[in-house]
């Protein structure tokens, strides 16, 4: 049995849970529980839903450009049995799941690692913009030449 | 859930536009549901074509607005509630059927309509 992706929010629609909505041109919409048909119905848009992965990828919260996707295509024609096939795939199933995790992993990381590098230098700018005159007489240097440096370096990054 | 006072949009070429449901077929039944035969009152029909205004006709339905449950655990739902006028051999009194028709027609033997169907889902 074929477990198909949810519309709204992309995760997979387990058999005996969820509905399949059809319109009259014959398209097909499937949900996985009743809270994305609701949505559906409410006419919202999944890009603009915070907890959906259409969100999730188009602000970059997520992998969408990997070589792992290859790996998984959808096939419309059914294949003969043949029993050392079904082996391998179970093993190349079980192989793929796990180099998807691990990037993702790593992909998850990386944008953590590189948001709180920015949070971080913001606010040492903050800090020393606001405490600069314990420095005393020196401060009048360095402000010139730290700040104006920082704030150009800043606007450039934004 | 279809019911009699039911409208329900004719989905082929027979003339008929719009049916009434006021007998549900097949024991004394209060709802009927996709692949059941009822019997309406056409409520709106094009002109000068073989199915007038005020006939009563045999129909069968093909898509319902409440959900069906299948035997694999899929549930289903369309757009409106809809049938297609047959004739007392349970063939389609038109010659074109439109829109996507559930499966559970073919079987209960609507062949005829099944094959004319642009979709079966």
């Amino acid at each position: 049995m074929r477990l198909e992706k949810c519309w709204f929010c992309s995760s997979t629609c387990y058999p005996g849970h969820g509905m399949t909505f059809v319109r009259n041109d014959g398209q097909c919409f499937r949900f996985c529980r009743s809270k994305c048909h609701k949505n559906f119905k409410m006419k919202k848009n999944p890009r603009k839903t915070a907890w959906t992965k259409a969100f999730r990828k188009m602000r970059g919260k997520e992998m969408v450009l990997d070589s792992s996707f290859e790996f998984e295509k959808k096939r419309n024609r059914p294949q003969k049995y043949d029993r050392e096939k079904m082996a391998v795939t179970l093993r190349a199933m079980k192989k793929v799941a796990e180099i998807k995790e691990k990037r993702e992993r790593t992909f998850i990381k990386k944008r953590i690692l590189a948001t709180k590098k920015t949070h971080e230098k913001v606010a040492n700018l903050k800090e020393l913009k606001q405490s600069i005159h314990v420095l005393g007489p020196a401060a009048e240097k360095i402000k010139e030449k730290v700040l104006s440096k920082d704030t150009e370096r800043m606007q450039e990054d934004a | 859930m279809i019911q009699t006072q039911t409208y329900l949009t004719v989905a082929d070429n027979s003339g008929a536009k719009k049916i009434m449901c006021i007998r549900i077929l097949g024991g004394n039944r209060k709802y009927a549901s996709i692949g059941d035969v009822i019997i309406g009152v056409v409520k709106d029909a094009t002109p000068n074509m073989p199915v007038k205004r005020s006939d009563v006709v045999r129909a069968v339905i093909m898509r319902t607005k409440n959900t069906i449950r299948r035997k694999d655990g899929m549930s289903i739902r369309f757009d409106d509630n809809a049938a297609v006028i047959i004739n007392k051999e349970n063939n389609p009194r038109g010659t074109r059927v439109f829109g996507p028709i559930a499966r559970e027609l073919r079987d209960k033997d609507f062949t005829k309509i099944v094959s004319l169907a642009p979709e079966v889902l």
